[in-house]
C-alpha cells in the first residue's frame, strides 16, 4: 500500500476515534437547533434603542485595544530582534527569550484576563494587561520570524564596517522589517477590539462587560446590536488598514 | 602593513580554505587576488578583518593581531577597513545617504544612531565619499532605485565615509556589465592612488587583474601559488595559479571607455 494511502487511513481512523471521548452525534447538531431559533431570531433583530448605552464601553474597548498594542508592540521590538536567531546577540539569551515568548504565547487571552482580574480587580486595567501578554506573544513571534528572513548582505557590511551591535541591528535590519513591523502592530490592534468582546466575560472591562452582562439578562436583541458593531468596528479597522499598509510598501 | 603569518582558515566542515599563507602587504599598494572560486579569496580577504576567523596563525595590521582582538577593540580594527562586496550589500529600502552613513557608525555615538540624529560632520564626510564616486546627486534617493553600477558606487562611498587606512573589494564587479566593471575598477584605482589607501581587490577576469593589479597574488586550493608583479604575470602563470588552460570565460576583454 503506498504510503501516503496508508497516511490517508490512519488519519481517517484517528479522527473518527476522537468521537467516542465526548460523544459525538451529528444528528444532534441539527435536532437541537429549534431551541436556538428563537435566541437567534433575537439576535437578529436588533434593538436599536440599546445604541446609546453601548458607546461608553465601546470606547473604552477601542482606548483598551489602542493602549494594550502601543505597550505590547514596543516591548516586542527588541525581544524580537533577541529571539531571532540573525540579530540575537548571544546564544543565552536569544535561547531565554524564545523560550519566555513560547510560553508567553502558550497561555490564551482569555486566561491572562482571569489572571489578571483575580489579582487586581475587574476593570479595564486587567483587561489592558491581558491583552499587552497576548500582543507581545503575537507581535514579536510574527517579528522575529520576518527578522530571520531580512537580507544578511548590510548586516555583513555594517559589522565590517566596526559598528556596535545595537547600531547593526538599527541601520542593516530595522529598515527592511519596518513595513512588517507596522503592518503586525496594526494588526494586533484588530486582534485586541475582538479579543476585548470575550474577555470581557471575566470582568476586564470594555464592550465585552455589557455583551457579558446582555447575555445574563437573556437580552438577545441588545446582544445582537453589540455583535453587529463589533462586526463593523472591525471592519473599519481593517480598511483603514489596509489603506495604511499599501502606503506603507 | 598587512602581515599574514602562517595564516590558516579551516571550516566547520573541515573544509581548508586558507593553508599557512604568509604574505606581507605594505601601505598603499593597490593588490590583486587571483584565482578559481572556492580557492580561499574570499576567505582570505575577511580575513583581514576578521569577518573569518583564523584558526591557526596570525593576521597583524600595523603590529597588531586581528586573531587576538574581540569585542571594542576588533570594531576599532574594523573602523579603519572599508569592505565592498559583490553584492553591494546595500540596505535597499532606505536613502543613498543612509547606507553610506553606515560607514560613520563607528565614530557615532550609540544614542544618534538609534534615532538616526547624525552629526551634521558626519553627514558631510558621507556627502564628500558620495561626491568622490559622482553620484552626490542622487543622495536622497532610495539605493533600490539606482543601477548596479550606481549602487556599487554606493557600497564605495560607504567603505569611503569610514575614513578607513585599507579597502576590501571581493570580487566589486562580479555582478557588473564590462563597461561598468572598468568605471568601477578605475573609481577603486583612483582612491587608491589619490588617497594611498591600501587596496585588496579578489578578481576574476585575469585582464582586469593585469590592467589594474600593481602587484597579483595567485591561490590554488587556499595556498599562495604566485606572489608578483602584474608585468611579470603572463599567460603562463594564470594557466599555473588555475591549474588548467584558460578559457574565454576567464577574462573580461572590453576595452576601458576612454
Amino acid at each position: 500500500m503506498p504510503a501516503g494511502l496508508l497516511g490517508a487511513l490512519l488519519l481517517t481512523l484517528w479522527a473518527a476515534s476522537s468521537q467516542f471521548g465526548i460523544d459525538f452525534d451529528p444528528v444532534r447538531l441539527f435536532a437541537d437547533l429549534g431551541r436556538g431559533r428563537e435566541i437567534l431570531a433575537e439576535v437578529f433583530q436588533p434593538h436599536f434603542a440599546f445604541f446609546g448605552r453601548t458607546v461608553e464601553p465601546m470606547l473604552e474597548t477601542i482606548q483598551m485595544a489602542i493602549i494594550a498594542a502601543t505597550i505590547g508592540c514596543a516591548i516586542a521590538l527588541p525581544a524580537a530582534f533577541v529571539a531571532s536567531r540573525v540579530t540575537a546577540p548571544g546564544r543565552i539569551s536569544f535561547a531565554l527569550s524564545r523560550g519566555l515568548l513560547s510560553v508567553i504565547r502558550s497561555l490564551p487571552d482569555l486566561l491572562y484576563a482571569l489572571v489578571f482580574v483575580t489579582a487586581l480587580s475587574v476593570g479595564p486595567l486587567a483587561g489592558i494587561l491581558a491583552l499587552i501578554f497576548f500582543n507581545i506573544g503575537v507581535a514579536a513571534k510574527l517579528l522575529s520570524e520576518t527578522v530571520d528572513a531580512v537580507d544578511r548582505g548590510p548586516l555583513e557590511a555594517a559589522n565590517a564596517s566596526g559598528a556596535a551591535h545595537v547600531e547593526v541591528v538599527r541601520t542593516a535590519v530595522l529598515p527592511q522589517v519596518l513595513p512588517n513591523y507596522v503592518a503586525y502592530s496594526l494588526y494586533v490592534f484588530e486582534l485586541n477590539i475582538r479579543a476585548s468582546a470575550v474577555i470581557g466575560i471575566t470582568g476586564a472591562g470594555g464592550i465585552g462587560n455589557t455583551l457579558n452582562a446582555q447575555m445574563g439578562f437573556f437580552n438577545y436583541e441588545n446582544v445582537g446590536l453589540i455583535v453587529l458593531e463589533i462586526f463593523f468596528l472591525v471592519l473599519a479597522i481593517e480598511l483603514v488598514s489596509i489603506a495604511l499598509r499599501r502606503r506603507l510598501t | 602593513m598587512i602581515r599574514f603569518e602562517n595564516a590558516s582558515v579551516v571550516y566547520p566542515g573541515g573544509v581548508e580554505a586558507l593553508k599557512d599563507v604568509t604574505l606581507e602587504i605594505p601601505d598603499g599598494q593597490m593588490m590583486v587576488i587571483v584565482g578559481l572560486s572556492g580557492a580561499g579569496k574570499s576567505t582570505l580577504i575577511r580575513a583581514i578583518n576578521g569577518l573569518v576567523p583564523l584558526t591557526s596563525g596570525d593576521v597583524t595590521i600595523d603590529g597588531r593581531s586581528v586573531r587576538r582582538a574581540k569585542g571594542r577593540e576588533l570594531r576599532e580594527i574594523r573602523s579603519r577597513i572599508g569592505m565592498i562586496f559583490q553584492t553591494f550589500n546595500l540596505v535597499k529600502r532606505t536613502t543613498v545617504l543612509n547606507n553610506v552613513l553606515m560607514g560613520r557608525l563607528h565614530a557615532t555615538p550609540t544614542w544618534r544612531s538609534l534615532i538616526g540624529r547624525y552629526r551634521a560632520a558626519d553627514v558631510e564626510i558621507a556627502m564628500q565619499a558620495l561626491e568622490r564616486v559622482g553620484i552626490v546627486d542622487k543622495a536622497y534617493v532610495r539605493a533600490s532605485d539606482l543601477s548596479g553600477g550606481q549602487q556599487q558606487r554606493v557600497g564605495i562611498a560607504r567603505a569611503l565615509a569610514q575614513e578607513p587606512k585599507i579597502l576590501l573589494a571581493d570580487e566589486p564587479v562580479a555582478s557588473l556589465d564590462p563597461p561598468t566593471s572598468h568605471v568601477v575598477m578605475r573609481d577603486l584605482q583612483r582612491i587608491n592612488r589619490e588617497l594611498g589607501i591600501t587596496t585588496i581587490v579578489n578578481l576574476h577576469f585575469l585582464d582586469l587583474a593585469k590592467v589594474y593589479g600593481e602587484r597579483i597574488i595567485g591561490l590554488r586550493g587556499g595556498e599562495l601559488v604566485y606572489d608578483g608583479t602584474a608585468r611579470d604575470a603572463d599567460e603562463n602563470v594564470f594557466r599555473d595559479i588555475y591549474g588548467r588552460s584558460l578559457t574565454a570565460d576567464d577574462v573580461l576583454e572590453a576595452v576601458p571607455a576612454a
